[in-house]
Parts: structure tokens; C-alpha cells; sequence
């Protein structure tokens, strides 16, 4: 089964679904295939596109498959968001049964029918349970992922999971039930944070975990909507929430381990990115002005004094330590969980501070290669790991749970 | 001779009666107000350990409860604000009550006065708090959104939030007090109005070019910062 997730995306559903019913034919042509679509009400006649959209074959050099892909649109229920819509999906992947499952995105440009087969292949051939996407991405894309999301799963849980909140998977039947059964569909997972949800879920639980590299991810241009103060509101407190709720199982985590890789991997050349470093360093030092009581009972006054000294810093020069970003991280974890803010000021106060890091980051590797500026993300990850960092916060943090 | 006797006892004897008459309820007036200190007393120790018991400090600590007292200046802990709280009410009360049991009428009609007065002055103070949490999270959220948004007037922003809301609020709890209700209201319609009025002038007429300039330079700013964006999940 695959399940796709949409609100409003018959520009682009039309590919997506095309891909897919090609991916089932050409890689899964003696099994039965399903591809679900969990609708949130769209109007643009997304629902007429996926029923309208045909795929030929032979142009494909696909065989015919034995059994044809059927296609069910449903509206969800419960909660509006993209947790409800998953949901849905693996309510029907439990009804019927399906052995495996994935899951992608409706808003995908960059998608191939080999995004299908590297995701529901782990789980048919190599017994995985959950398959999570490595994309090819530009250095200076993903930087929530990359400074905060990968390092603390990879910090607490011990698995190098590289894309934990890509927004595609692939899992097994019994995942699919597991996840089903948890009594979350009534809270935020349900709207948004479903897939740092996912992901943690399947290491914190102790499931096979795997990734499977797809290449290049290219979407629709983003929702004007969804800002970055949301969007890290968002990821972060769900990130923080599971924390919290899985703190007997990462309190016994030392180091780290890679994750089984799947896929043929290569070079692919990325659009250039364009950053603001000034805009970026200018919102920092209005956060250094503005936010220094906030800061000061979040981070305490050490690491402030040495935030308030890189505010004195030329633009040129700046340099966000990896130590005090690791340290600043784990102290928001921690005022989060005694509840110093409400979580939406608390979040929403971090963002001076992670956009100077992004753009410390942005300058350092701005004339290093890809693998370059991944080395960069790897020290930041053992930063996170060192005793003088990592190890005495969640110490405290442990404590204090 | 006698008569001038009489004339010297007689007041006396009248005072002594009316204090005779009197004395009991000075007594009853005492020993209500002696057992309502005792019993606040008792009281405040009893919850102070009930507090301690089920850690009360800590859920305060939690729920951001002494993180709003420590805005407000309060450094002592909540469960001794609390009980503090709850012992002079009850001295109060019992001060009430034991006034009333001096059966006098103009003392009777103050206490009347009193406890009708209560609910308004517990509205009040009930308004206040309120107004005093929902003004500073509101003006939080203003100083993050415009620090986040590039704004360079962020504190003036969230300064400017806080004051109106106090004025609100303000305003709302001299109405409950029944303080001049009418001049509250004109005063209250006159600062808002005022405000409001400035504003329009100052950038309707005075500083239109300047309120032009402003517009203009967030637009372009928006849209210079837009092309600038990183894609950040």
C-alpha cells in the first residue's frame, strides 16, 4: 500500500500518483497494490485528478503487471493535519492487511517510480520495519534538520538517521499496527510533528530501522503560510515531547550507530541557494537587545556571556560555537520541560539564536564541497556527545524527569 | 447637698449602665476576633503543611506560577504567599464579624457595606491578575514576533501592547469598584481615542511621506529577505 497525504495539491498530485502506479507496476508487478489517498477537504479537484490520471505502460517499458494498482481517495477524520491524514492510512493498511507500506508526500516534483521500490523493498526483502528517506539535499538546505533534528535523535536515541522528518517512509505491516495503537491521534501528532513522531517511535521502541537513498528532493514551492517561527515551533516541541516521554529509554544510549543504507548513491547537482547571512546576523542582534531577559533565564549567565560577546562580533568574523549550540539545545530542552514559557515564546525565542548558527554555518562551508559541510554537521553531532556538553546536561535532565 | 450628689451620679451611673449594657458585646467583639486570629493561625499552618506535602512549590515552579511572581516582584515562595493570603482573610473576616457583634447600627450598616463590597473588590482584584498575566504574555509574544520578523522597534512594539492592555484592564477594575464610574469610562474612551487619534494624524497627515517611506522600505525588505530564504526543515 501506498498511502498519500493531501490538501490541495492537484498541481502536482497528478506526478506523484503517476510515479507511484509506475514504481507498483514495474518493481511489484506479481503483488496486489493499493495506493491510498487521505484527502483534508481539498477544492481544487485533487480528488478528480488521481481518479483522471492515467500511466502508460508501454512508453514505460513496464510490463503489464499481473495485478492493476487500485486507487481509493478518502476523506480523514479527527483533527485537521497531516497526522490525521497518516492516520487514515494505516487504519486501511490494518484493515486489509498489507505486508508493507509507504508513505509520500503529494507535493513532490522530484519523485520516480525508484522512490517506491527503495522504500517498500527494505521491508519486503530484508525483514525492516521502518525505511526512512536520505536525500541528496543542497548544504545550505535543511538546517533545522541539521542543527538541531539530527543531532538530539541521533544524541538520544543512538541511531544515525539522517532525515528523521524527510516527510516519506516506508514500514511494515506491524508498524503500521503498532503505530495505530498509540494514543496520540487526540494531540499535536495528529496535526503536525507526525514525522519526527514516526521516526522516534521506531528507534525509541527498538523496530529495524533502515534508510534508502532517493536522490534529489524537490517540491512545491512552500506554503507562504507555514513561516519559520511555525515550522520550528513545530518540529521542535514535538522533538522536546518525545523527549521527555521516552526518557527511560535514552537514558541507557552511549554513542551512536549507523543505520543499515540502502540505494545506489551519487552526486547530484543542486540549484544554487541564496542566504541573507546580514538579515539572519541583524535578527540575532535585535535578539541580543530584545530577548536578554528570556535568554538569560533560559541559557543562564554563562553561555550568555558568550551569545552577548558574539554580538560584538563583525559580520565577517562571526562564529557560532558548536559547544554552545549543543549546550544552548540542551538548555531549552530543559526550560521546556520545567515549563519557564509557554512553548510557543520559549520556541519562538530560540530563533535569533538558530539563525546565527545557520549563518556561522552558511559562512564556514560556504567554500566547502557537500562532503565538506557534512563533516562540519558530524562535529557538531560529537559536540552534542561530549561529558563537558552532552553528557552533564542530560544528566541534569535526567535527573529533573 | 443631695441633690448635687445626684447630679455628679447620676451621669456616672448612666455611663456605668450603658457600659454594663455595652460590655458583653465589647467581649463577644474580642473573643470572635481573638478566635478567628487563632483559628487563621491554625489554618495557615495547616495548609503550609499540606503544601509542603504535596510539593506545591515544585508544580508552581512548573506551571510558570513563581516565574509570574517573580515578574510581579514577589520573591517569597508561592505556598507562603498563598497561606499569607489565606490568614489575613480570614483576620479580616473575623474583624468583620466581631465589629457586627457590637450590635451598633452604624457599625452594622459598615459592615453591611463591607461585605456587599466584597465581590467587587474580588472582581476586581480577579480583573487585575488577569489583566496582569494576559498583558505580559501578550506583550512577549509582540517583542518575539517583531525580534523574529527583523523589526528594529521590537520593545517599543511589546511596550506599547503591555500599556494599552494596563489601561484596559486598569480601567475595567475601577468600573467594578464603582470608582466614578463615568469619568473611568470618559477617561478611559478619551486616552484610547487619543491614542488612536495620534496615530491617524501622524501618519494620515504629518508623516505621510515618512509613512510611505516606512511601508515601502518593509516592503522591499520582505522581498529582498524572501529571496534570501533557505528552505530550513
Amino acid at each position: 500500500m501506498v498511502g498519500i497525504p493531501s490538501y490541495n495539491n492537484a498541481k502536482t498530485i497528478g506526478h506523484v500518483v503517476r510515479a507511484v502506479d509506475a514504481g507498483l507496476a514495474k518493481y511489484f508487478p506479481d503483488k496486489k497494490a493499493i495506493i491510498v489517498n487521505s484527502d483534508g477537504g481539498s477544492k481544487d479537484g485533487t480528488s478528480e485528478v488521481i481518479k483522471n490520471t492515467t500511466i502508460d505502460h508501454n512508453a514505460l517499458l513496464i510490463q503489464h503487471p499481473l495485478s492493476m494498482s487500485h486507487r481509493i481517495t478518502t476523506p480523514y477524520h479527527g483533527i485537521p493535519g497531516k497526522g490525521s491524514a497518516i492516520r487514515t492510512v494505516f487504519q486501511m493498511a490494518v484493515d486489509m492487511g498489507a505486508s508493507v507500506c509507504a508513505i509520500v508526500d503529494s507535493d513532490l516534483r522530484s519523485i520516480t517510480p525508484e522512490w517506491i521500490e527503495l522504500l517498500l523493498t527494505p521491508v519486503l526483502k530484508e525483514g525492516k520495519d521502518f525505511v526512512a528517506p536520505l536525500y541528496s539535499r543542497h548544504k545550505f538546505d535543511g538546517t533545522i534538520t541539521n542543527s538541531i533534528v539530527y543531532p538530539v535523535t541521533r544524541a538520544f536515541y543512538g541511531k544515525r538517521i539522517r532525515q528523521p522528518i524527510g516527510g516519506e517512509f516506508g514500514f511494515s505491516g506491524n508498524m503500521a499496527e503498532f503505530y495505530l495503537k498509540q494514543d496520540v491521534w487526540g494531540t499535536d501528532v495528529a496535526r503536525f510533528g507526525i514525522d519526527i513522531w514516526m521516526t522516534t517511535e521506531a528507534v525509541a521502541n527498538d523496530f529495524r530501522v533502515c534508510q534508502a537513498f532517493l536522490g534529489a528532493k524537490i517540491h512545491d514551492a512552500k506554503d507562504p503560510g507555514s513561516d519559520l517561527s511555525e515550522m520550528l515551533v513545530q518540529v521542535v516541541s514535538s522533538l522536546f515531547d518525545l523527549t521527555e516521554k521516552h526518557s527511560d529509554k535514552w537514558k541507557v544510549v552511549k554513542g551512536s550507530i549507523d543505520v543499515p543504507t540502502f540505494g545506489f548513491r551519487y552526486h547530484v547537482g543542486l540549484e544554487h541557494v541564496m542566504v541573507n547571512v546580514g538579515r539572519m546576523l541583524g535578527i540575532f542582534r535585535d535578539g541580543l537587545d530584545n530577548l536578554d531577559k528570556i535568554w538569560l533565564e533560559v541559557i543562564g549567565s554563562g553561555d550568555f556571556g558568550e551569545v552577548q560577546t558574539l554580538g560584538a562580533v563583525s559580520d565577517e568574523k562571526f562564529r557560532f560555537p558548536l559547544k554552545l549550540w549543543a549546550t544552548i539545545i540542551y538548555d531549552y530542552a530543559i526550560a521546556y520541560h520545567k515549563k519557564k514559557l509557554p512553548p510557543q515564546h520559549l520556541i519562538k525565542s530560540l530563533i535569533p539564536l538558530y539563525l546565527a548558527k545557520t549563518a556561522s554555518f552558511v559562512m564556514e562551508v560556504a567554500d566547502m564541497d557537500q562532503y565538506g559541510a557534512e563533516a562540519e554537521i558530524e562535529k557538531l553531532c560529537l559536540d552534542i556527545f561530549s561529558p563537558e556538553c552532552g553528557t552533564s546536561h542530560s544528566f541534569f535532565f535526567i535527573l529533573e524527569v | 447637698m443631695e441633690g448635687f450628689l445626684s447630679l455628679i451620679l447620676e451621669p456616672i451611673n448612666e455611663v456605668y449602665l450603658k457600659f454594663k449594657g455595652f460590655f458583653p458585646n465589647i467581649l463577644a467583639m474580642l473573643t470572635i476576633i481573638i478566635i478567628g486570629i487563632c483559628v487563621a493561625w491554625l489554618v495557615k499552618t495547616v495548609f503550609l503543611k499540606v503544601f509542603k506535602a504535596i510539593k506545591f512549590d515544585n508544580w508552581c515552579d512548573r506551571m510558570g506560577i513563581t516565574a509570574l511572581m517573580r515578574k510581579g516582584d514577589i520573591w517569597a515562595k508561592p505556598a507562603e504567599v498563598v497561606v499569607k493570603v489565606i490568614f489575613w482573610l480570614f483576620v479580616i473576616v473575623s474583624i468583620m464579624v466581631g465589629f457586627s457583634a457590637l450590635n451598633h447600627q452604624a457599625i452594622n450598616s459598615l459592615v453591611n457595606q463591607f461585605f456587599l463590597y466584597l465581590p467587587n473588590a474580588f472582581s476586581a482584584v480577579l480583573i487585575l491578575f488577569i489583566g496582569y498575566m494576559v498583558a505580559g504574555f501578550l506583550s512577549r509574544a509582540a517583542l518575539i514576533a517583531a525580534v523574529n520578523g527583523g523589526l528594529s522597534y521590537a520593545k517599543l512594539i511589546a511596550n506599547a501592547v503591555r500599556l494599552m492592555l494596563a489601561v484596559l484592564f486598569f480601567a475595567m477594575a475601577l468600573e467594578q469598584l464603582n470608582v466614578a464610574p463615568k469619568i473611568v469610562v470618559s477617561a478611559f474612551t478619551i486616552i484610547f481615542g487619543g491614542i488612536v487619534m495620534a496615530i491617524a494624524i501622524s501618519f494620515g497627515i504629518a508623516g505621510i511621506e515618512t509613512a510611505k517611506r516606512i511601508i515601502e522600505g518593509e516592503k522591499t525588505k520582505l522581498e529582498n529577505d524572501k529571496k534570501g530564504d533557505v528552505e530550513h526543515i
